[in-house]
C-alpha cells in the first residue's frame, strides 16, 4: 500500500491564531482513516486544504502526487461531502445528483437511486426545503455513488438518526468491500465509527495527536481499577491517560501493551484491567493535553 | 475542456430560471407598452422609443451574480477547479449573449413588419441602435448581454473573494471615481467636449466596441480575484 496523501509540516494561520500548526502524515490507499478531534480542532480547515479549496499558510500538501489545488486530474478523484455544504436555491435533490453525475468520472447511477430509495429523500423537493436530516443524507448519497478514489465525510449526518446513520455505516461497509478506495471520516461519534475505520488520526488545537491504526490503539491502552496503591504500584513508569480516586480505590487509564504475565500479576494484586474504548481514549488524550495546557498558560 | 463543458452545464441544469426570468420581465414591459400607446391612441406623433429594453440587460447582470454566488460553493463542493468553474460561467455569458441577442433581432424583425406592432412603437428597435445589417444588427443586441453577463460575474467573485466589504469597498471606489472624474470635467469645463466626442462616436464603437474592451478588462480582472476565492 501507499500512501495518497502526503501532508508534512503543514500550517494555517488565521492572524494569531494557528488553525494547524506543524502538521504532519500520510493517509494509507484503500483505507478507513476516522479524523478525530474537538470542535475547532481544525477537521474542516485540513480537509479543505487537502482538496484545495483552502490553502496552507505553509508547508506542503500531496494528493495523489500533485498539489490538489486547481490541479483537475487530482481533484477529479476527489469527493468532499461537508455539513456546510451550500446548493444554489433553485436546485432540487434530483438537479443535485445530476450535478454530481456530470462531475463524478466513477458515479454510480443505479447505486444512487437505491440510496435515494434507502433514504426516502424526495427527488422532487428543492435542497433548501429539505430538513437537516434530509439534507445531510443528500450529502452522503453523493459521498457514496461518486465512488471517488479519496472521498471525505466532514460531519456527513447532522440531523440524521440512529437508523440513517446505521444505514450509512452498512453501505459504506458494503460498497467499500466492493470498491475498495481512500476514506476520510471526520466526526465526533467516535464510539459509532469505532468499528468502521481501520486508522485514526486524532487532531487537537491544530496539531496531530495520534496516528495510529485503529486496532494498534485499542490494544494500546487499558483501565487499570482498584485498590489505590496497588494500582500506582502497577501503572507506575506506564503513561497515564487519565487517573479517577475515589474512597481507597482507582482507575487509572495508560497507554502501553500488557502481556499475559502482566495481566497475571495485575490479577494477583486483585486489579481488573478493562478495554478502552475510541471514544474515552480520544476524550482522554485530547483532555489530557488541554489540562497541560492550561497548567502551562497560568504558570 | 470537458471540466469546463461539465461547469457550464452545471448551470444549464436549471435553466429554466436563465431564460424565464429575462423574457418574462422583458416581455410583460412590452406588453404594458402596447397596452398604454393603444389606450392614449398616440399614432401621429412619428415614433414611440421606450426604454423598456433595458431591463432584460439588468436581468442578466443579476443573474450572473447569483450564478457566481450561489454556484461557486456548489461547483467547489463538487471539486471542480476554479479555473473551470470561470472559463464554464464565461461560456454560458457568451452563449446566452448571442441567443438573447438574435431573439431581440428576430423581435426587431417582427416590430419593423408591423410597423411598430400597429401603434409606431419602436420598442426593440431603438433608432439609434439600428443597423442595416443583420449581422451587424445582432451583434450591437449581443454585446452588451456579454458586457451584463461578465460585469455579474465580477460583481459576483468580488463578494464571494472579499464578501460585503469588498462590494462596499467597490461601490465606493466607483462613486469616488466617477464624481472625481465629473467633478475635473467640471473644472476644466470640458463638457461641452465630451459630448461632442459622444456624439461622433459610430453607434457601432459606443455599443459594441467599447463594452467588447470593456468586458475583456472585466473578464480578465473576474479570473485574476476569483483564483484566490475560498467557498
Amino acid at each position: 500500500m501507499s500512501p495518497v496523501v502526503n501532508v508534512h509540516g503543514v500550517t494555517k494561520r488565521y492572524g494569531d491564531v494557528a488553525a494547524l500548526d506543524n502538521v504532519s502524515f500520510s493517509l494509507e490507499e484503500n483505507s478507513i482513516h476516522g479524523l478525530l478531534g474537538r470542535n475547532g480542532a481544525g477537521k474542516t480547515t485540513l480537509m479543505q486544504i487537502l482538496t484545495g479549496q483552502n490553502f496552507a499558510t505553509s508547508g506542503e500538501v500531496e494528493v495523489f502526487g500533485g498539489h490538489p489545488f486547481e490541479n483537475e486530474s487530482v481533484l477529479a478523484r476527489i469527493c468532499f461531502i461537508k455539513e456546510s455544504q451550500r446548493y444554489p436555491d433553485p436546485l432540487k435533490v434530483r438537479h443535485v445528483l445530476q450535478a454530481a453525475r456530470l462531475l463524478y468520472p466513477g458515479w454510480d447511477q443505479e447505486f444512487a437511486e437505491t440510496l435515494v430509495r434507502d433514504f426516502d429523500l424526495p427527488l422532487g423537493r428543492t435542497v433548501k426545503k429539505l430538513s437537516r436530516g434530509m439534507h445531510s443524507a443528500v450529502g452522503v448519497i453523493i459521498g457514496l455513488a461518486s465512488r471517488a478514489p479519496l472521498t471525505f465525510f466532514d460531519e456527513p449526518y447532522l440531523g440524521l438518526d440512529a437508523v440513517a446513520r446505521q444505514l450509512f455505516y452498512d453501505r459504506l461497509l458494503a460498497d467499500y468491500a466492493e470498491h475498495p478506495r481512500t476514506i476520510v471520516l471526520s466526526t465526533h461519534l467516535i464510539d459509532e465509527v469505532s468499528d468502521l475505520i481501520e486508522n485514526v488520526l486524532v487532531i487537537d488545537r491544530g496539531r496531530i495527536l495520534i496516528d495510529e491504526p485503529a486496532e494498534d490503539l485499542r490494544s494500546g491502552a487499558v483501565t487499570v481499577a482498584g485498590p489505590a496503591p496497588a494500582v500506582a504500584q502497577f501503572t507506575a513508569g506506564h503513561n497515564a491517560l487519565h487517573r479517577e480516586q475515589l474512597a481507597g480505590r482507582a482507575r487509572v487509564t495508560v497507554r502501553g501493551a500488557f502481556g499475559n504475565g502482566e495481566r497475571d500479576h495485575a490479577r494477583a494484586l486483585g486489579l481488573d484491567l478493562e478495554p478502552v474504548s475510541l471514544q474515552q481514549l480520544v476524550v482522554r488524550t485530547t483532555t489530557e493535553r488541554t489540562a497541560t495546557a492550561t497548567k502551562e498558560t497560568s504558570r | 475542456m470537458n471540466r469546463i463543458a461539465a461547469a457550464t452545464r452545471l448551470h444549464l441544469i436549471s435553466w429554466h430560471g436563465l431564460v424565464l426570468w429575462p423574457w418574462g420581465i422583458l416581455l410583460s414591459s412590452f406588453l404594458i407598452n402596447v397596452v398604454i400607446f393603444a389606450a392614449i391612441g398616440d399614432q401621429g406623433q412619428g415614433q414611440n422609443t421606450p426604454g423598456g429594453l433595458v431591463s432584460i440587460y439588468i436581468v442578466v447582470f443579476v443573474a450572473f451574480v447569483q450564478l457566481v454566488t450561489q454556484g461557486f460553493p456548489f461547483a467547489l463542493g463538487l471539486s471542480v477547479t476554479r479555473r473551470s468553474f470561470y472559463l464554464g460561467t464565461a461560456l454560458l455569458a457568451l452563449g446566452q449573449a448571442v441567443l438573447f441577442g438574435f431573439g431581440l433581432y428576430l423581435f426587431k424583425l417582427a416590430e419593423d413588419a408591423t410597423d411598430g406592432w400597429g401603434l409606431s412603437l419602436r420598442f426593440f428597435g431603438i433608432p439609434f441602435l439600428t443597423q442595416d445589417n443583420g449581422i451587424l444588427q445582432i451583434l450591437v443586441f449581443t454585446v452588451p448581454f456579454v458586457l451584463a453577463g461578465f460585469a455579474g460575474m465580477v460583481g459576483g467573485v468580488i463578494f464571494q473573494r472579499w464578501g460585503t466589504n469588498g462590494v462596499y469597498t467597490l461601490m465606493l471606489t466607483s462613486i469616488i471615481g466617477t464624481g472625481g472624474l465629473a467633478a475635473l470635467i467640471t473644472w476644466q469645463q470640458q463638457w461641452m467636449e465630451l459630448g461632442n466626442w459622444f456624439a461622433d462616436q459610430p453607434t457601432l464603437t459606443l455599443i459594441v466596441g467599447w463594452p467588447i474592451l470593456i468586458a475583456a478588462a472585466l473578464a480578465g480582472s473576474g479570473y485574476a480575484a476569483i483564483r484566490r476565492a475560498t467557498a
